[in-house]
């Protein structure tokens, strides 16, 4: 799940990017508001966390305009001005969720996991495909009654696999929403993980098409 | 009297009238003068011709040729009299009958004109004079009856001082077309202002006389500094609400963070103070957000505002499924400011939101000045004791705060800042909260 963040504040940023990195995303934080609007057209995100009092641009404006270019990715915004009239503007401007300061961080990742879920058409507290049961909290998968453990990018590929039954993921694909856009992407790492899983869980969870990537839950 | 057309209607009556009483008693007094003095010289003209026709006979009496006489001297009473005194011996023309007339008993030479009553209360003017003639002293008067001459002039007169008041009558009918002409575009004003009360416009229209003008500039001056007041005290509300709740945020996280194994009871106290914090703080800034009843805002518009209101309270609760009607009675503004109104309904729809089960309804009756908003759900309700503590004056948040305590204090502050009043209840249609939002 590769997720922006857009947040000004030099305490708080770098604090919810650790809290979310833990909790199995892909994190890239923006303290200024230009950096966001740029990046989050250019990137392909899954969700995107936008405080709206930023620095060389409001987040506002940088939401308009990616609305306005096509930019579906769910946004969450995060703001201390908490009016209705705030509120109000910020929904008819795009966004899909809104949250006060203070929080938890516990809300936040609730919320995100909403409108994550939402956006991939999915109803329901808890992700679950084919049998198959994400469980978010513990990053752990459960079928029937055995349950296995995951690890930091094991979790983050079986969710995204999870986010997109019977579709075609690509490598690329596959490695721009499990790591951030700093870190080392190596496209064979991919298949390495996909093996692993395919070890804890069964080889004919995720089928390979040859020259063109995997696919998750097409035989079940 | 503090109008402008009775003052400027009395004053045009006022002074019409003593000008055109003046000139009508000067019209009256010349008219009289102009009269007498016609008759002074016929008088004198026919003092004189007596003279002359008067004749001293052989016997040494005097007398007159009767056949030079004017015929109106010899009918009875007909207005038209003379009388001649010559050494005891009298002669008088044959209209005065009876009668007799003053004659001046003063030296040769003397001349006099006066007003005497004459036969039948007759007015007279009297010509009268003393002459000598072939050494005899004549002693001769001459009079007219003004009576058909006065009336005359005094019918003229009154005549005229009809025409004067149809004048009169003319001019300040077509004065008040005037000033009410004039006085159209201050109607205007006036007209405007209310529409300013009413929140349709934020500002006087210029386009009006340059006697008003200084004080329509003034007032659209003093309505935009207010503006600009209000805006730059909310954006500085919004500032400071950002400036502390992050750290706000970035504390209760801490507090979260370092506590959570070892001291769970320091973590909680930490907690219910950065709760308190944070309640207070919120308080104050709904507080000082408030525009209130200021002129010249924009007030909530309940066709266009209320359904974005609406649907973001329903994004908000995407995962909620309400059945929500709404009554609007021909409601078209509330008379709320706009941000004031969105904070209000806002409030009330996300608490009727957060607790209904499946329903919620909204009625809003009456409109411009008055309104009254009522919100009905079939959640769980309040409890009477709940309610008796909400309605207490001055409970903070942190006393009442129970399930829906929090929304509805908050519902409640900000009606009573905004001037109106509230009511919870017990709803009979839906069987959960109903609140009631009276605006006066």
């Amino acid at each position: 799940m590769r997720l922006l963040l857009a947040e000004d504040d030099q305490d708080l940023g770098p604090r919810l990017k650790r809290y979310l990195d833990r909790q199995g995303f892909a994190v890239d934080l923006f303290d200024n508001g230009v950096d966001a609007g740029f990046y989050g057209s250019e990137t392909a995100y899954d969700v995107i966390v936008l405080d709206l009092g930023l620095p060389g641009r409001s987040g506002l404006s940088v939401l308009e305009d990616w609305r306005r270019g096509g930019i579906k990715t769910p946004v969450l915004v995060l703001t201390a001005r908490d009016t209705w009239q705030e509120k109000v503007q910020g929904l008819q401007k795009g966004a899909d969720d809104y949250l006060t300061k203070p929080f938890h961080e516990e809300e936040l990742l609730a919320r995100l996991q909403a409108l994550i879920r939402r956006n991939a058409g999915l109803v329901g507290e808890s992700l679950a495909v084919n049998g198959w049961v994400l469980d978010e909290e513990t990053q752990s998968v459960s079928r029937d009654d055995q349950c296995w453990q995951l690890t930091g990018i094991e979790f983050r590929l079986l969710r995204y696999f999870m986010l997109h039954p019977g579709h075609i993921l690509s490598k690329s694909r596959l490695t721009e929403h499990v790591y951030e856009q700093d870190a080392d992407k190596d496209s064979n790492v991919i298949e390495v993980y996909v093996n692993r899983l395919r070890q804890k869980l069964g080889n004919d969870i995720i089928t390979t098409r040859r020259g063109q990537g995997y696919i998750f839950g097409e035989f079940s | 009297m503090n109008s402008l057309r009775a003052r400027l209607g009395l004053g045009l009556v006022v002074g019409l009238v003593m000008t055109i009483g003046l000139l009508l008693a000067i019209a009256g007094f010349s008219m009289h003068k102009l009269m007498e003095h016609q008759v002074a010289s016929r008088l004198a003209h026919d003092g004189d011709t007596l003279l002359a026709d008067l004749t001293v006979r052989p016997d040494g009496t005097v007398g007159l040729d009767a056949k030079r006489i004017q015929a109106i001297y010899h009918q009875p009473f007909s207005g038209h009299y003379f009388l001649i005194e010559v050494d005891g011996q009298t002669i008088r023309s044959r209209s005065l009958w009876d009668e007799t007339l003053p004659v001046p008993q003063g030296k040769a030479g003397e001349v006099i004109l006066r007003h005497i009553s004459g036969p039948e209360q007759q007015p007279l003017l009297l010509w009268s004079g003393s002459f000598r003639k072939q050494g005899r002293l004549v002693r001769l008067a001459v009079a007219e009856d003004l009576y058909a001459l006065q009336s005359g002039a005094r019918r003229v007169w009154w005549q005229l001082l009809g025409w004067s008041a149809a004048l009169v009558v003319f001019v300040v009918l077509i004065q008040r077309a005037i000033i009410a002409r004039s006085l159209r575009p201050v109607a205007d004003v006036v007209e405007d202002v209310v529409r300013l009360e009413r929140g349709e416009v934020s500002a006087l229209r210029e386009q009006v006389p340059q006697e008003v003008l200084p004080l329509v500039q003034e007032i659209n001056r003093l309505l935009q500094r207010q503006q600009q007041r209000l805006l730059r005290s909310r954006e500085a509300v919004g500032n400071m609400a950002h400036a502390i709740k992050t750290p706000l945020t970035l504390l209760q996280q801490l507090a979260a963070e370092t506590t959570r194994d070892s001291d769970q009871d320091t973590r909680r106290q930490l907690e219910h103070y950065i709760q308190r914090i944070n309640e207070l703080v919120d308080t104050s800034l709904r507080r000082a957000r408030i525009a209130g009843d200021s002129l010249g805002t924009t007030r909530f518009d309940v066709r266009q505002d209320l359904p974005v209101l609406v649907d973001t309270v329903v994004r908000l609760h995407r995962d909620k499924a309400i059945d929500f009607q709404q009554r609007l009675n021909e409601v078209d503004t509330l008379p709320l400011e706009q941000q004031d109104g969105m904070e209000l309904l806002g409030n009330l729809l996300d608490n009727a939101w957060k607790w209904a089960n499946h329903r919620v309804h909204l009625a809003i009756d009456g409109s411009g000045a008055s309104c009254v908003i009522t919100i009905e759900d079939d959640g769980p309700g309040v409890e009477d004791e709940q309610v008796r503590r909400l309605m207490q004056r001055g409970v903070r948040h942190d006393e009442s705060t129970q399930g829906h305590g929090i929304g509805l204090s908050i519902v409640k502050s900000l009606v009573e800042a905004l001037g109106g009043s509230i009511e919870f209840g017990r709803s009979a249609a839906l069987g959960g909260l109903q609140v009631v939002a009276y605006f006066k």
